[in-house]
């Protein structure tokens, strides 16, 4: 059986750092996978890896048995794979609305051509892709901010609003990167409780994450990454519990 | 009465370059100062076929389109690579290295000399000779290129130049092409510029370096910021008021001499003034 995502033997140096040093680990389909690690143990940098941002001076990355490194982003988000940033990289002067339908997949007009010669045909295809971006907001519980500037909206909304952005892809792997860090407590559960019905709607889920709450609360498995390496993987009490890891984790001197 | 239309020309012809430059600098944030150079290849073109007789107005307009839209293309590229401020370096460059050679290229140029004599624009094998005829066809060209900008920002490509502009990575991770989008963009950018171009030969019957140097290229900006970024009104008004300032410039009472260098002076003033107090322009959005 071909694993879902496999990462083999990752390195990648910048400059004279060693960012990722022989990381390798699998993630099951369905399931919300944590990859928790101290700062700098290369956790942003396996999902540039992963998603096309960044090409890995060796090693490879399968999706679904297909290879993705070397693919651009775009591709891999075609493919199947798609990923949201710690610094949110909305698009601030644009209405959430038209954040979630530059993701959407498929428009027409999206070049001069169709724009110029067809443009009723646009008009009435992107009705239809508002509605579909409508929808994708009322899942994240922003229908009513739809046609707010995401410069005027809270951080907590802008978060829900990348996940608005990466579900409106349609990929089926979701790469988070710390959907969950900065929120009050209200809006952090608002997140964990999206996350988890996003994994009952048949999503795959990869969540870079500090908080250990939110961890064990939302983790089927805890991949614990140190110096670009995988150092333990286990369920997040096993984790959370191993005294070695937490001395890494809450810097002490290794 | 020969004024007015003299000046409603120019300035239709100058929506169209208003056009394309807000198209690259506002909607993309791809910041070129060489539109006055793929403005001066179009009108070069069109003056030269028209000198030679070897093709008639349109099918000349038409060469100096594609000229221009390859040509724009090509100086874009680097913005691909070099991001923001650098690539206004790099564009500094190219519009220099345009005025070297329509200054020097003495056989497709005529050089400092200019090209003079080029005909007035022809349609359908009728010569259209009066200013009126001309005002027609500057006013036809304008309305197509309001017109597609118009269609252009309301359609998603629109949107998804303006998300380029905010965050191209963010555009790559939602699985948009950048590259393709950009290069469109500026092919567009080349297309109205090249019309521009043909228009003006025609129209002025005269064309040499000075229309198309760095000045060109920084008026065309002014122009923008001063009208507004990014809306369809705020590239329209630009070139309309920008050109009336000669004219508001001699009811003060300076000397001739000192007036084309008090044009500068004002036009340099106003791009500062709204950079700093009014980004959005008059009629537009935050550059």
């Amino acid at each position: 059986m071909t694993d879902y995502l496999r990462v083999e033997a990752v390195n990648h140096s910048f400059g004279g750092l060693q960012a990722l040093n022989d990381c390798a680990f699998t993630i099951p389909a369905g399931r919300i996978t944590c990859l928790v690690g101290p700062n700098g143990a290369g956790k942003t940098t396996i999902f540039n890896v992963i998603t096309g941002f960044l090409r890995p001076d060796t090693g490879e990355v399968r999706f679904r048995g297909r290879v993705l490194t070397g693919l651009s982003p775009q591709t891999i988000v075609h493919a199947g794979v798609a990923r949201s940033f710690q610094n949110l990289r909305l698009f601030l002067d644009l209405t959430a609305l038209d954040n979630v339908m530059v993701a959407l997949p498929g428009g027409f007009g999206e070049e001069p051509l169709g724009a110029l010669f067809r443009p009723f045909h646009a008009a009435r295809t992107d009705r239809r892709r508002r509605e579909a971006a409508r929808e994708r907001l009322a899942h994240v519980g922003l229908a009513d901010r739809a046609g707010e500037r995401v410069r005027n909206m809270s951080y907590g909304e802008q978060k829900l609003l990348t996940i608005a952005r990466l579900l409106a892809t349609g990929a089926e792997l979701l790469l988070l990167d710390e959907p969950a860090s900065g929120l009050a407590a209200g809006a952090l559960d608002q997140v964990m409780a999206l996350l988890r019905r996003l994994q009952d709607e048949g999503k795959t889920l990869l969540v870079v994450e500090h908080n250990t709450r939110v961890v064990q609360q939302i983790a089927d498995h805890v991949l614990f990454l140190h110096q670009g390496h995988l150092m333990a993987e286990g369920t997040p009490a096993a984790i959370i519990a191993d005294p070695a890891l937490a001395e890494i984790y809450f810097g002490g001197a290794l | 009465m020969d004024y007015l239309y003299s000046y409603l020309i120019l300035s239709e012809i100058y929506v169209l370059l208003g056009l394309s430059t807000n198209l690259l600098v506002g909607v993309v944030g791809i910041f070129s100062v060489s539109q006055a150079a793929v403005f001066g290849v179009g009108a070069y073109i069109v003056g030269d076929f028209l000198l030679s007789g070897t093709l008639s107005f349109l099918p000349a307009v038409a060469v100096a389109a594609v000229a221009c839209i390859a040509l724009n293309v090509l100086i874009t590229l680097p913005s691909l690579r070099v991001a923001g401020d650098y690539f206004v370096v790099t564009s500094f460059g190219i519009q220099l290295l345009a005025s070297a050679t329509f200054t020097n290229w003495t056989w497709g140029t005529g050089g400092a000399n200019g090209l003079p004599g080029v005909p007035p624009p022809d349609l359908f094998g009728m010569q259209i000779a009066s200013t009126r005829g001309i005002l027609a066809v500057s006013t036809v060209a304008a309305v197509l290129g309001c017109l597609a900008f118009w269609l252009i920002l309301r359609a998603p490509f629109g949107r998804l130049l303006k998300a380029i502009r905010e965050d191209e990575l963010a555009v790559a991770a939602a699985g948009k092409g950048v590259l393709r989008a950009k290069v469109s963009a500026a092919a567009l950018a080349g297309a109205f510029a090249g019309v521009a171009g043909g228009v003006y030969a025609t129209y002025l019957s005269f064309i040499d370096p000075t229309s198309f140097d760095l000045d060109a290229s920084i008026l065309l900006l002014t122009m923008v910021v001063v009208g507004g970024a990014r809306t369809l009104w705020g590239s329209v008004l630009g070139p309309f008021l920008l050109l009336a300032l000669p004219q508001l410039l001699t009811l003060i009472a300076i000397p001739t001499t000192y007036a084309a260098t008090m044009q500068q002076l004002v036009y340099g003033a106003l791009l500062i003034a709204f950079a700093l107090f009014r980004p959005q322009g008059l009629l537009g959005e935050r550059l």
